[in-house]
């Protein structure tokens, strides 16, 4: 019969018409992001031990790495995210052996400026605090070891020209 | 509040006649304020179809659509009217600019005059003419001329063929149109739209009238060219017909006048066939212009239902489709009505 399959059709719109529509009202509610999701990356410079694996991994060249010898010790004095080049493969995620590198759940990685989307992790504060942590650690250490010595001294002063083992 | 707009028109009139103005001086002014009744109400509606549409459109593709301007997205058209008139107006080199500008001044003129003769409820007409369908017809078809105008005066291909296009369709299903409504009148004997609506106190045309009322639903859906009859403007075949080169206020005119004659056409639905401001059951406690507005969008939501089922047909399925369908359907419809209407006159007599 002409027109069954017309009516056909108004059936099935109307039918949508009363179903629960499907809309998530976005900044508002959100859909709920996989753990394992590759968003905004996060990098802890406390848990950095600016071993380059991360740069090395990245087949894109975005992570950029300075460091800086404070006492025989590295201190990370820049750590740069070119994210514009970034393909959130994660291999510096896999590569880093101290999970200093993550990638979290956040998706809006839109800036109102070019050079804001050259990621900077590392504040001249934390620079400061770290190589000032390194500092008091060492002079600590030296402090103690002289300490040891001395006492070292007291207990058999007949040793004092032997440097202790 | 049945005879809220009446009374509203009486006291105006009593008003500035114990202002000390002459008779005929304070009925023109009841008129110019009847007039401009409408074309408020008219021109609010088109801003609400926009807006209805754009819900509808959204609920059968289960998306909740504008909701963000105003409450509930009531503004959102508001909002895009606005950013309409802050465009600005392009007129292309080659165009001819007087005509190219002429037409989004002249497209509202059609449909705002026929509201005119429109019986929005009992006793609310604002010129009870005796020829009121045939005006309507007359008058409504004139935006063919319109439109073919301003798609001329384009001088872009796409606007010449959107235009051709429109000619076509508009004298092709303006026939069936017609013929469709003939039926009514056989039944009615009248052309008075008042008439018309009190004729059908006990049953509307609707049922007496079936096949007649599907012609006229398929043929006004293609005289306000949109989907499924849509070739006029056509999107992915000629950009968008005789509007391609407008832009600004210029495209808003011709846009807001789709939803004008939409509403037009429902009118004269509700009118001819849905028994006008006729409470169905004697649910006469609701005032008939309430009645008549909630007819008419009822006709305005099935029109937009369609537009959201049906794909566009193609010109020749348009054409064929007209003239070898509904032609000889209308035609068909007026002898079925005129022999039953002769048999019950001889059988009742």
């Amino acid at each position: 019969m002409y027109g069954k399959g017309l009516i056909k059709g108004l059936g099935i719109t109307i039918r949508h018409f009363f179903k629960p529509k499907v809309t998530v009202q976005y900044p508002e509610q959100r859909l709920p992001l996989p753990d394992r999701f590759y968003g905004r990356p996060e990098f802890y410079y406390d848990k950095c031990i600016a071993c380059n694996q991360c740069v090395n991994a990245c087949p894109n060249k975005v992570i950029k790495l300075e460091t800086e010898t404070v006492d025989k010790k590295k201190v990370v004095t820049n750590y740069e995210f070119d994210q514009q080049y970034c393909l959130f493969c994660g291999m510096c995620e896999e590569a880093c052996p101290k999970d200093a590198i993550k990638f979290s759940n956040d998706f809006e990685l839109t800036q109102y400026h070019r050079p804001d989307i050259k990621m900077q992790f590392v504040t001249p504060e934390q620079i400061e605090k770290k190589k000032e942590e390194i500092k008091q650690a060492a002079a600590a250490k030296a402090a103690a070891e002289a300490a040891k010595a001395k006492e070292a001294a007291k207990e058999n002063p007949e040793g004092t020209g032997k440097e202790e083992a | 509040m049945e005879n809220l707009f009446v009374s509203i028109a009486s006291g105006a009139r009593t008003l500035l006649e114990s202002a000390g103005l002459s008779g005929g001086a304070s009925d023109f002014l009841v008129m110019v304020l009847k007039l401009v009744g409408i074309l408020v109400y008219i021109l609010v509606s088109a801003l609400w179809l926009v807006y209805m549409e754009r819900k509808v459109a959204a609920y059968m593709q289960c998306r909740i659509g504008p909701n963000r301007v105003g409450p509930m997205g009531l503004l959102q058209t508001t909002a895009d009217i606005g950013k309409l008139i802050s465009k600005e107006i392009i007129i292309p080199r080659c165009t001819d600019k007087k005509l190219f500008l002429l037409g989004p001044v002249l497209i509202f003129m059609p449909p705002l005059t026929v509201f005119a003769v429109a019986p929005f409820g009992k006793g609310m007409v604002a010129i009870d003419m005796n020829i009121g369908v045939y005006y309507f017809l007359a008058v409504a078809s004139l935006s063919t001329v319109i439109v073919w105008l301003s798609g001329w005066a384009s001088n872009n291909k796409y606007s010449l063929i959107g235009s051709m296009r429109v000619v076509a369709q508009m004298v092709s299903y303006e026939m069936p149109l017609i013929l469709s409504i003939v039926g009514v009148i056989i039944l009615t004997g009248t052309l008075n739209m008042s008439e018309i609506i009190e004729a059908q106190d006990g049953v509307w045309f609707i049922l007496l009238q079936p096949l007649g009322f599907l012609i006229y639903l398929i043929a006004a859906v293609a005289e306000t060219n949109r989907a499924p009859f849509d070739l006029v403007e056509g999107e992915s075949e000629i950009i968008c017909g005789p509007f391609t080169e407008y832009s600004g206020m210029g495209f808003a005119m011709f846009f807001l006048a789709e939803y004008v004659n939409v509403v037009l056409v429902s009118v004269m639905a509700t009118t001819l066939f849905l028994g006008g401001w006729q409470a169905p059951f004697d649910f006469t406690f609701i005032p008939s212009w309430i009645w008549f507005l909630l007819k008419v969008y009822i006709m305005i939501f099935v029109i937009m239902w369609f537009r959201w089922t049906y794909p566009r047909i193609r010109v020749d399925q348009l054409m064929e489709f007209g003239w070898k369908v509904l032609v000889p359907l209308s035609i068909a419809n007026i002898f079925l009505t005129g022999i039953g209407k002769y048999l019950y006159q001889t059988i009742g007599r």
